[in-house]
């Protein structure tokens, strides 16, 4: 198998949804048939786990494997609903001052000769855990709720991308999309909520796709079924659309932020 | 109002001997019959009566506004010249020594200027995309913003050409502008006569970059 492409999901701020949206993506990954490895760089803090319903199945994790206690084999867990899927998990013990530079490159480069897609799930801020997540990554995906808090520490977290990278510090260049998540269109409206036209404004970078906010994911989350596999969430259905163009497929950007206030949902709402 | 504007000939005297006043009015008579004739000092009756006969217009003692004479008009029309040249060639000496600056350290940045990255520049600055909120610059010389600054500015140049919004802190010379006069379209910010000077740029105006 060819190299795989490893891409660090990240956001500056925490609390915006970068692990739900790192379980859900790896999902629809897998769904449209590649194999994906989700890892969970959150060393000390371990919850992806949870949300991927895999909590009772984790033996070894990722500083186990960095310090050769573990194979990356032994410590890659199988999803429950996709064989695609493999998750490594974050240590609970240990903190992020475990990791080093040559320990990360080793793991990921073994972790891009296994799988087609590696997705890794930064710990939020922009500390020690943050730089190794996005040393050795290809690409990064930036999670932002439409609120400035978010945006300005993305913008500060894109701004260490830039400079710290492997890649770019090689003369290249990291693949940078944009995930705008938690919209709520009515708030979007009434210009209670960043636009996302402004967002890409401040933050200058490709969008891939726009998240509605939606109250199934808490509770999904909670129940370890990310809402991906719902078919009637709009969240879920927003992550599908994400997950294939992250795959190559051309998908059209859906206008979450106007869909809720159609005449249409509106008269929905009267006779509900 | 109904105006009319007349440029009047005039003959001013004062009256010492009556009897030579009245030969020299008798002599000259065409030449000064369409004059105004000022007399100081007091008049006599029987000089008003000559008058009268004659049908001189005549006023007594009026100050009239005198001009000045052709010698000194030049003068001062020589000292103003003067003056002028020398503001020419200042404002001139003025323009090289920014041009030259804005030539000898210039820097150009390309990239956005994200939050938490700090600029310091000693000399020039021109800055083609956004500064975000959160990145700090500091500007010894003349800055140059062409997308909008949200972020923190202290400029210490001759002048600034930016647009900031109501986010931003930009501070030039030491004293902190109100942004509400930066919204929207490019300003220029100027240092003139101790005053800070903020003029909308227009479209046009910007064509040199």
């Amino acid at each position: 198998m060819g190299l795989g492409i490893v891409i660090a999901v990240i956001s500056g701020k925490g609390g915006v949804g970068k692990t739900t949206a790192v379980a859900n993506l790896g999902l629809g990954i897998a769904m449209n048939g590649k194999s994906c490895a989700v890892v969970d760089f959150d060393i000390g803090q371990r919850n992806l786990d949870m949300i991927l319903g895999l909590e009772n199945r984790v033996v070894y994790d990722i500083v186990q494997v960095m310090n050769g206690k573990a194979t990356l084999q032994q410590a890659l867990i199988k999803s429950k609903v996709e064989d695609n899927l493999r998750f490594l998990a974050a240590s609970q013990i240990d903190d992020k001052r475990v990791l080093n530079s040559q320990k990360v490159k080793k793991l990921i480069d073994e972790l891009r000769a296994k799988f087609e897609y590696v997705l890794l799930d930064s710990p939020a801020g922009i500390e020690s855990g943050f730089e190794h997540t996005i040393e050795f990554a290809d690409a990064a995906i930036i999670v932002v709720n439409p609120e400035v808090s978010s945006i300005r520490d993305a913008d500060k977290a894109i701004g260490i991308l830039d400079s710290k990278s492997q890649k770019v510090k090689e003369g290249g260049e990291v693949g940078k999309y944009l995930i705008i998540n938690r919209i709520v269109p009515d708030m979007v409206q009434s210009g209670e909520m960043l636009k996302s036209e402004d967002i890409l404004d401040i933050l200058n970078i490709g969008l891939i796709g726009k998240i509605p906010e939606d109250s199934g994911v808490i509770d999904a989350s909670n129940q370890g079924k990310p809402v991906i596999l719902d078919k009637n969430s709009e969240a879920g259905q927003a992550y599908k659309r994400i997950s294939a163009r992250l795959c190559g497929k051309k998908v059209d950007m859906k206008d979450v932020e106007s869909a809720d206030t159609s005449l249409f949902k509106k008269l929905a709402g009267i006779f509900k | 109002m109904q105006s009319n504007q007349y440029s009047v000939k005039v003959f001013e005297c004062s009256i010492d001997n009556e009897d030579e006043f009245i030969e020299f009015f008798d002599t000259n008579y065409t030449l000064f019959k369409d004059h105004l004739i000022v007399i100081n000092g007091e008049i006599s009756e029987r000089i008003m009566d000559y008058l009268n006969y004659k049908s001189l217009v005549f006023a007594n003692n009026l100050k009239l506004p005198k001009g000045r004479t052709r010698r000194a008009l030049e003068e001062e029309l020589l000292a103003e010249r003067r003056e002028y040249n020398i503001d020419r060639f200042l404002a001139q000496m003025e323009i090289e020594k920014l041009s030259n600056r804005l030539q000898n350290n210039l820097r150009v940045y390309n990239e956005i200027i994200r939050s938490g990255r700090e600029l310091n520049i000693d000399g020039d600055l021109l800055l083609l995309n956004r500064v975000n909120s959160g990145a700090n610059i500091y500007v010894s010389g003349n800055f140059i913003a062409i997308k909008l600054v949200e972020g923190f500015v202290w400029c210490n140049g001759n002048f600034m050409i930016l647009s900031a919004s109501s986010k931003a802190t930009i501070i030039f010379k030491g004293v902190e502008l109100d942004n509400s006069y930066l919204k929207g379209k490019l300003n220029r910010v100027e240092y003139k006569n101790q005053e800070i000077v903020i003029t909308p740029v227009f479209e046009k105006e910007i064509s040199w970059v």
